[in-house]
């Protein structure tokens, strides 16, 4: 249904340590947008680019086409951040415009291309959590950072919850299209609320039903699961800590 | 050049840029690594008071009735999948919806904001949609400011007495304007204009989000009426299980 979460099932290292593939990714992404070093953020984004090619099943072009994921933000936020209007010509380009100029600095240009670097280096980092660590990996983790108990419950069941209705949502607009709907603009809006509506009453009653099982199985309020542990090798959390501090030294160095 | 000149011009900048681009657009989220760090700390420290009012509220209601956490927990499963599908556009790319204005309605604020850090960490995760350095700027703006705006009007509206319809119109879309409003506003303190700072850059931000999120507010608010509806027709029994019911 959605596909990062099937990538995240089909891992190859999906079995290891979900603390330590966490620590790997999360420590990066704070060592990227905490120091905002260029260097270390090309270093970070060439070595999390490996790691998910290497450690999972996506090919090149689909992990180029996921890295566009955030393309429309990206686009239109850089042209607030790269042009300005300035009343005098600047270095890098200048377009004359009415009475002003509609310009890219020096200094309008190294902190656009600065933050292309950070955002695409953390956005690299967020990847390799998503594609190699489930949902339910996560939770354990959170768990054990003694996340308060019913952000946890609630975290779990809305996961589940996603995918019944998502399956809900598919197959009634499948059966909306059958019958010709989605085909205007008008009729487009009317069948998306109808089957809203129709979802909304659904869930509801999806709700009833599974409170209803889980009570008559002694449910009181805390859904006790046996975690699965894949400790992970002495080596391998020596060589994260290696290269976190390996990070964050080369930031001290640079900065 | 005058002010409004130097709109309309980023306002074209930016439609030509939406025509170019076949990717769909989401809702507002601050990409991953946007923010300086400094500037996600705050956000996220600003979202702890709402948060933790929304945590006790849900504790004390849960303690006393129990289905209310899977009520709940159907209600962000709910948020999720709406801001998952692709919702009809004008313009042929295809958009995502907020889904917190008619959340806030149906649910409830101070819910939506513990239910909407949740959603959100998820679209994070399963979707790439925002961050998870993000995540406190990204609640402040969907889960917190827009759900609240959304509730104020819509309980103002029919204190009133505006027709429903258009009191919930004016709630869900009034509710997205101000989300990418304060959206904007995040971006122009994060990252202020060379020439004129924090205001210009806000300005900037405003305008070019204006093209993708306008339509969006717009069709949102048109959807939100058709689902309340359908509700109302033929739910009215489900209806009385939430926090709709009591205004």
């Amino acid at each position: 249904m959605i596909l990062l979460d099937k990538l995240a099932y089909s891992s190859p290292i999906r079995k290891h340590s979900p603390a330590l593939k966490s620590l790997f990714s999360v420590g990066s992404l704070l060592i990227c947008a905490g120091f905002r070093q260029t260097f270390v953020c090309l270093l970070i984004l060439c070595v999390m680019v490996i790691a998910t090619l290497h450690f999972t099943n996506v090919s090149f072009r689909r992990y180029l086409h996921f890295m566009l994921g955030p393309f429309v933000f990206l686009c239109l936020s850089s042209v607030a951040i790269l042009f300005f209007f300035s009343s005098s010509p600047q270095e890098l380009v200048c377009i004359p415009l009415f009475s002003k100029y509609l310009c890219i600095s020096q200094e309008s240009f190294t902190h656009w291309y600065e933050l292309m670097a950070v955002a695409f280096s953390s956005v690299s980092c967020l990847y390799f959590l998503i594609l190699t660590t489930p949902i339910t990996d996560l939770l354990t983790v959170l768990r054990r950072l003694h996340c308060p108990w019913l952000l946890l419950e609630l975290m779990l069941l809305i996961y589940r919850a996603i995918f019944i209705l998502l399956d809900i949502a598919d197959a009634i607009q499948i059966s909306q299209n059958c019958r010709l709907g989605n085909r205007t603009f008008r009729s487009k809006l009317s069948c998306m609320g109808q089957m809203l509506s129709v979802l909304l009453v659904r869930s509801l009653k999806k709700s009833s039903f599974l409170y209803d099982a889980m009570e008559s199985r002694l449910y009181d309020g805390k859904i006790q699961v046996l975690e699965e542990s894949y400790p992970a090798k002495p080596s391998e959390w020596i060589i994260c800590i290696l290269w976190l501090i390996l990070c964050s030294g080369l930031c001290l160095i640079f900065f | 050049m005058k002010k409004s000149e130097k709109r309309l011009f980023i306002l074209s900048l930016a439609v030509a840029m939406l025509f170019a681009m076949p990717t769909s657009t989401s809702a507002m989220h601050i990409m991953e690594g946007y923010l300086p760090m400094g500037h996600a700390i705050a956000w996220g420290a600003l979202c702890l008071p709402f948060l933790v009012a929304g945590f006790i509220s849900i504790r004390k209601t849960i303690s006393q009735h129990r289905k209310t956490l899977l009520i709940l927990a159907m209600a962000g499963a709910y948020a999720f999948v709406l801001s998952a599908l692709k919702i009809p556009s004008v313009t042929g790319s295809s958009s995502h919806p907020t889904g917190t204005g008619l959340g806030a309605i149906l649910f409830g604020p101070a819910a939506m904001s513990v239910i909407g850090i949740i959603v959100l960490l998820f679209q994070a995760l399963l979707l790439a949609h925002g961050g998870l350095t993000t995540l406190g700027a990204n609640t402040f703006s969907m889960a917190i400011a827009g759900p609240f705006l959304s509730y104020g009007i819509y309980r103002l509206c029919r204190k009133l007495k505006v027709n429903k319809s258009v009191a919930v119109f004016l709630a869900t879309c009034l509710g997205d304007l101000f989300t990418y409003c304060v959206t904007s506003v995040q971006l122009g303190f994060a990252h202020p204009a060379a020439e004129g700072g924090v205001m210009a850059s806000i300005q900037t931000f405003m305008g070019i989000f204006a093209v993708t999120q306008i339509p969006l507010a717009i069709v949102e608010g048109l959807l939100s009426v058709v689902v309340i509806l359908a509700l109302e027709s033929y739910a009215s029994n489900e209806l009385s299980e939430l926090a709709y019911s009591n205004y």
